[in-house]
């Protein structure tokens, strides 16, 4: 996947997680329906509405920063979520859109400190 | 029958040739089967027509009076600094709501083709780049434009205010006189006006919807009705063309900006920077979802704007047109650069690879039609 703009990545270093697994609530963890788990780092989210549809914005919610992008048309997303925090570890993230059908991959950075851990899903979406 | 032998010889070449003409021929007008993945993604460009409610950043979003003002200024010349156009004047109905030439000519030539005005309340995004989140703020644009029709909101006020028949409705509409109301308000609620009149400018069920309706009640009759072309037309848009990736569901457009190679240079030194300026024009503008002239107090369709991304990329994207009625809005791309239908399949059958831009759309890659691939091509946007 192109690697993503510092900003879009960066977004969420300040608030959402320096410590997302000693933050991260595991009942909120297991009330989401998507869960994904990497080198001790679990990242939890749910989009609302729960079935993208192309060109329609949605939300998601989670505990780390996201993005997405299509890595076989080699773009991200034409819009920048923004942040909303629900509370320690647990963030929304709004303004979510994808432009086209086909597969996308949503990123999820988790950031302690300087470290990053990087999460991905694959999505296939409305074709 | 017996035939002098030098008859014979030319007689079987004939005969060969004729055996080949008709078995061709059948084999064009041969019935066209989908698979499932083809039947359903065909059936993902409807149903038609898609239903819209009123625009809640516009208070006169869908009031029949202001429906029949808007109409009045749309062809009423007093929008026009000189008084010499009208809104009419480059959106001809007969001609699709456009003007049929490559490129729009105002009080002089623009940089860009004519847009047609069908089925504006599923627009995101409005003009080739984009530069309005909304139809009122888009319909303020060449009303300001010194290259359309060159007015400015003080002079635009007075105007109204000496045309007894532009007047008297805008007290109506808007609860008062327009000399009660400050310039840039008074400019703003013609746009509202304008706006409302455009909105029920919508293309009806077309040949293709019909098609995409039986094919979905597998109603063999009314498909077999469909001309063969066309079928295997929106075979290949839907397969090999991957042209419904970005010409997507019932409206044929996902409503976004992609690059697809067409020079962007109106003239030598000078760049149309596309989506780029569109998004820099919007973040400015007074008259975005987000400025103080949005009627919707929870901003509730404001989230494109809130969230679009500037990138690099945005140069030399374009919106992607709705192909509904396409065939009445030549010339096409949005330098009207392509004279005809065919013209542009062949843009994407042969598509100039070196001139995308190296982080941009991966996905288009020439298709190198066939001429009868092109022809079903043309003949099934010809029936949209």
């Amino acid at each position: 996947m192109r690697k993503l703009p510092l900003a879009a990545a960066a977004f969420v270093l300040a608030g959402t997680a320096p410590a997302l697994a000693e933050h991260c609530p595991k009942d909120m963890l297991a009330a989401m329906e998507n869960r994904l788990s990497a080198d001790g780092t679990a990242v939890a989210y749910k989009t609302d509405p729960a079935k993208i549809a192309v060109g329609k914005p949605f939300s998601i919610e989670v505990v780390a920063c996201v993005d997405a992008g299509m890595p076989m048309h080699g773009h991200g997303m034409n819009y920048t979520p923004s942040e909303k925090k629900l509370g320690p570890g647990h963030s929304k993230f709004d303004g979510m859109v994808f432009h086209m059908p086909g597969a996308w991959q949503i990123t999820f950075d988790v950031y302690e400190g300087d470290k990053r851990r990087r999460l991905t899903e694959k999505v296939k979406i409305g074709r | 029958m017996s035939f002098p032998r030098p008859l014979r010889r030319l007689l079987w070449p004939l005969l060969a040739a004729g055996f080949f003409l008709t078995s061709a021929a059948a084999a064009a007008d041969a019935p066209v089967s989908f698979t499932d993945d083809e039947k359903a993604l065909i059936l993902s460009h409807g149903p038609w027509p898609v239903k819209t409610g009123p625009d809640p950043s516009n208070r006169v979003s869908g009031d029949a009076a202001a429906i029949a003002y808007g109409k009045a200024l749309f062809e009423s010349p007093d929008l026009a600094i000189d008084r010499g156009r009208s809104c009419a004047t480059c959106h001809v109905p007969e001609l699709g709501h456009g003007d049929g030439k490559p490129l729009g000519v105002g009080r002089v030539r623009v940089d860009r083709n004519t847009m047609p005005l069908f089925n504006l309340r599923l627009n995101t995004w409005y003009g080739w780049d984009g530069k309005s989140d909304n139809l009122w703020a888009q319909s303020i644009a060449p009303i300001l434009d010194p290259r359309e029709l060159g007015m400015t909101p003080e002079e635009l006020r007075p105007r109204i205010a000496e045309t007894p028949a532009l007047a008297s409705p805008y007290r109506d509409i808007f609860g008062a006189d327009v000399t009660d109301h400050d310039a840039e308000t008074a400019m703003v609620n013609i746009a509202k006006a304008l706006a409302a009149y455009q909105e029920t400018l919508t293309s009806g069920r077309s040949a293709f919807d019909r098609f995409r309706d039986a094919l979905a009640a597998d109603d063999a009759a009314e498909i077999a009705s469909y001309q063969a072309a066309a079928q295997r037309g929106a075979k290949l848009f839907v397969g090999r063309g991957r042209c419904d990736l970005c010409h997507f569901g019932a409206n044929f457009t996902n409503g976004e900006f992609h690059d697809i190679g067409l020079p962007h240079f109106p003239e030598q030194g000078r760049v149309d920077k596309g989506r780029y300026g569109g998004i820099l024009v919007l973040r400015r503008s007074r008259y975005n979802l987000l400025g103080p002239f949005n009627d919707d107090a929870g901003r509730t369709t404001a989230g494109f704007t809130r969230h679009v991304r500037l990138t690099q990329r945005n140069w030399g994207e374009f919106r992607v047109p709705s192909l509904r009625n396409v065939a009445r809005t030549a010339p096409y791309m949005h330098d009207g650069s392509k004279a005809t239908l065919e013209d542009v399949v062949r843009h994407y059958s042969d598509i100039p690879e070196e001139r995308l831009h190296q982080d941009g759309e991966k996905l288009l890659r020439p298709l190198n039609l066939t001429d009868g691939e092109i022809a079903d091509l043309v003949a099934f946007l010809r029936t949209l």
